[in-house]
Formats: C-alpha cells, sequence, structure tokens
C-alpha cells in the first residue's frame, strides 16, 4: 500500500479505464455483469478501500445496464412485465444488503467475496442454458401477466414464452439484490439462471431483463454508498468512460470471437481475482 | 412493444445519455483543475485506502446530502454528476406509473408505484439514517 500511495494520483485513473475497457469487450463477450469482474479485480490488485470499490462497481454496472436498456427493451429482449415484480424485490434487498455491507470489517468482506466470487466461477462452469417447452404459469404468474413474445432474429421465429415458480423468483431475486448490495456486485450471473433455468424465460429474455433488473437494483444500492462517502468519483468515471468504450468494441466482436474462449478466460480471470481476495482478506498476501 | 415499455425504453435512453455528458464534462473539470475541490487530487493517494467513514472524518466530507451545498468544490460537482445516473431508473418509472393506471393496469400501476416510493426512499437516505 506504501508503493501504490508513492504513485502519481493521475496513473489509477487511467489505469481504472483500461481495465474497465477490457471488462467491458470480456463482459459483453461472455454475456455477464462488469461488476462480478471490477470488484473483485479492483478489489485486489488496486489501493482503493474496499468501500469504495464497491461503490464503484455498483455504478459500473449501472451505467452499463442503463446504457444496454433501450435497445434490449425495443427488441423485446427484455420484458418490462417481467422485470418489474422482481426488480422491485431485489431492490428492496439491496439496500439491506448495502447497509450490512458498509457496517462490516473490510478483512471479512474481502474473505466472504472470494468465496463468492470462486463460488459464481464454478456456477458459470457448470451451467449451461435452457430453451425449454411452454410452461403452465402459476397462479401469481398469470395474474402479474408474467409473459410474452419476442422475435428471435438468429433463428428467424416469433418465441412465445411464459413463466412459472414465481414465489421461488422473488426469493431469488430477493436473494441477489442482497448480495449485490453487500458486495456491490452487478449480480447479472445469478439473474440469468433464476430467470431461464427457474423461472422459464427463454435465454435471450433471461439475458435482457437481467440487464434491466440490475439498473433497478444497484439504483437504490447506490444510493446508500453515495449517502455514506462511498463513492469517489476518480475511481467511478474512467471506469464507467472504459467500459462503455469497451462494451461496444465487445458487441462488435461478438459475432468473431469463439465464446467458448471468452467463457474460459472469465472463469480464469474470476478464480484469479477470489483467491486474491481470499488471500488478502486472510492476511496472507496483502 | 407495448407503449409502456417504448416509453420506458425512450425515456431511459435520454436520460442515459445527458448523465453520460454531464459526467464527462464534469470529470475533466474535475481533474484539469480549473475547479478547486475539497480534497486536491495529491492527497487522495494517502485517503483512499481509508474505510469510507474514516475518509469522511478526516477530510471533512460531509455524508447524506450534505455534498449538495459543496458543489462549487468539482469533487462534488462530479459526485453530483454521476449520482444522476441513480436518478434514471425512478424518472422511467414515475413516467409510466400514469400510463399504466391509463391502460387499466392497476396492479403493474401499483407495483411501479411502490418502486417509486422505494428509489425515492433511498435517494432521500431514509435507508441510511438521512445523514
Amino acid at each position: 500500500m506504501e508503493a501504490a500511495a508513492s504513485v502519481p494520483w493521475w496513473v489509477w485513473p487511467i489505469a481504472l479505464a483500461a481495465v474497465g475497457f477490457v471488462i467491458g469487450v470480456v463482459a459483453v463477450l461472455a454475456g455477464i455483469g462488469g461488476g462480478v469482474l471490477f470488484v473483485p479485480i479492483v478489489g485486489s490488485f488496486f489501493p482503493f478501500h474496499l468501500d469504495f470499490v464497491r461503490g464503484a462497481g455498483l455504478l459500473f454496472a449501472l451505467a452499463g445496464t442503463l446504457a444496454a436498456g433501450p435497445q434490449l427493451l425495443r427488441s423485446g429482449m427484455a420484458s418490462l412485465r417481467l422485470v418489474m415484480p422482481l426488480g422491485l424485490a431485489g431492490s428492496i434487498c439491496s439496500v439491506a444488503g448495502a447497509i450490512v455491507g458498509l457496517n462490516m470489517a473490510a478483512d471479512l468482506l474481502q474473505i466472504l467475496l472470494g468465496v463468492l466470487v470462486i463460488a459464481i466461477a464454478i456456477v458459470i462452469w457448470r451451467t449451461r442454458g435452457s430453451e425449454g417447452a411452454i410452461v403452465d404459469p402459476d397462479a401469481l404468474a398469470r395474474l402479474l401477466k408474467l409473459e410474452g413474445r419476442f422475435t428471435d432474429p438468429a433463428a428467424g421465429t416469433r418465441v412465445d414464452w411464459k413463466t412459472h415458480r414465481t414465489l421461488l423468483g422473488f426469493v431469488a431475486f430477493g436473494a441477489i439484490g442482497f448480495l449485490g448490495g453487500v458486495f456491490g456486485l452487478g449480480a447479472g450471473f445469478a439473474n440469468v439462471p433464476a430467470l431461464n433455468l427457474l423461472m422459464a424465460a427463454p435465454l435471450k429474455v433471461a439475458v435482457g431483463s437481467s440487464a434491466l433488473i440490475i439498473s433497478i437494483i444497484n439504483s437504490s444500492a447506490a444510493w446508500v454508498y453515495i449517502h455514506r462517502g462511498a463513492v469517489l468519483p476518480l475511481l467511478v468515471v474512467p471506469s464507467i468512460l472504459g467500459v462503455m468504450l469497451g462494451s461496444r468494441i465487445g458487441a462488435h466482436l461478438l459475432e468473431t470471437v469463439p465464446a467458448r474462449v471468452v467463457r474460459w478466460l472469465v472463469i480464469a480471470a474470476m478464480l484469479l481475482a477470489g483467491a486474491r481476495a481470499l488471500l488478502r482478506g486472510t492476511g496472507l498476501w496483502t | 412493444m407495448d407503449l409502456t415499455q417504448a416509453t420506458y425504453a425512450r425515456w431511459l435512453d435520454i436520460a442515459t445519455r445527458i448523465g453520460f455528458v454531464i459526467s464527462l464534462v464534469a470529470f475533466f473539470v474535475y481533474v484539469s483543475g480549473a475547479v478547486e475541490p475539497l480534497v486536491p487530487l495529491e492527497q487522495l493517494p494517502r485517503l483512499w485506502g481509508l474505510p469510507a467513514s474514516r475518509f469522511a472524518a478526516l477530510t471533512g466530507e460531509p455524508t447524506g446530502w450534505g455534498w449538495l451545498a459543496l458543489l462549487a468544490k468539482s469533487d462534488f460537482l462530479n459526485l453530483g454528476a454521476v449520482a444522476l445516473f441513480g436518478l434514471v431508473t425512478l424518472a422511467c418509472y414515475a413516467r409510466i406509473v400514469p400510463l399504466l393506471f391509463a391502460e387499466g393496469e392497476r396492479l403493474q400501476a401499483c407495483i411501479a408505484l411502490a418502486q417509486v416510493l422505494v428509489l425515492a426512499a433511498a435517494v432521500a437516505g431514509v435507508f441510511t439514517g438521512g445523514r
């Protein structure tokens, strides 16, 4: 840390913009939220306190998903009808998570973050998307009209979809919101399986709606960090600019880079960052 | 795409673009030194490794909405610009509530209204003790 303090201040915003750029490229290619890479990487390899890194992580994921939202809604890949009730459950719990996170010791947070990130890497490794048949919606899903239709340009077909297990979906998004608030993660890694595998939304709708849910959940949690003075603009703005540029490049590369390569790159980066957070939290490598 | 989703998308698009432009301008004002910050940039590397509460205590940085009084300082002008991103979803939801009521979607309208209240409470600092 002493060595880091002797580095001129302007080096760090440039490094953050570069990291944000790379995460932006990789996150788009891997179909995950950038926050899950940003927090463990910046929290482990940069000199900022984890309070500021988590605040930046929330705003980082928020800015990226806000920017993607309009296109996802217009294309029908995100469903506002599906997003609204789940986003409400998630945002209430994310506020609770943010308050808990800001009252926890940094070392304990680093350890838990390390464990969580390694677990997420394993989930990403093990999870496969599902394009199951139309399900029979439960009473709550019918009441909330959690259904829709979108055109899949790749397949050239119109897909009608419905969801089920709505109550379990609420519980899942409550838990996801809480963890997102504690660790400053976007939690797209968990939203997609919850929407796709648990509630049976088509994979593309799950991915698109996940981004919109992140923008809702993080909006409430971000204010807890802002009010507690845990947002450093010098950390946030370069990261946001980097991820915006990187996301655009990533979207162009989407057609040419093999998904399998990117997937393993993300898993490797998360395992490395998770291990570093664990070692830092336990005091073995500070 | 229904009217509510189209309206939400349009408001989200416009509000996010405005947020990005304002953040970018405010950031360059901050790092260029054109406007004086509360905490000089050169001092930040000695402070940003501290917990947020300790950072605030040492720098005299206010918590809650106290930063609004310091918008003339470039670091808080920048914080204000970044905070705009936290208002985008609230603005979009506030716009679709009357649309949903007008369409007779009462349950969805009530959910959207509840989301507006949660976000407004978070913005107001209710969940953080309103400091």
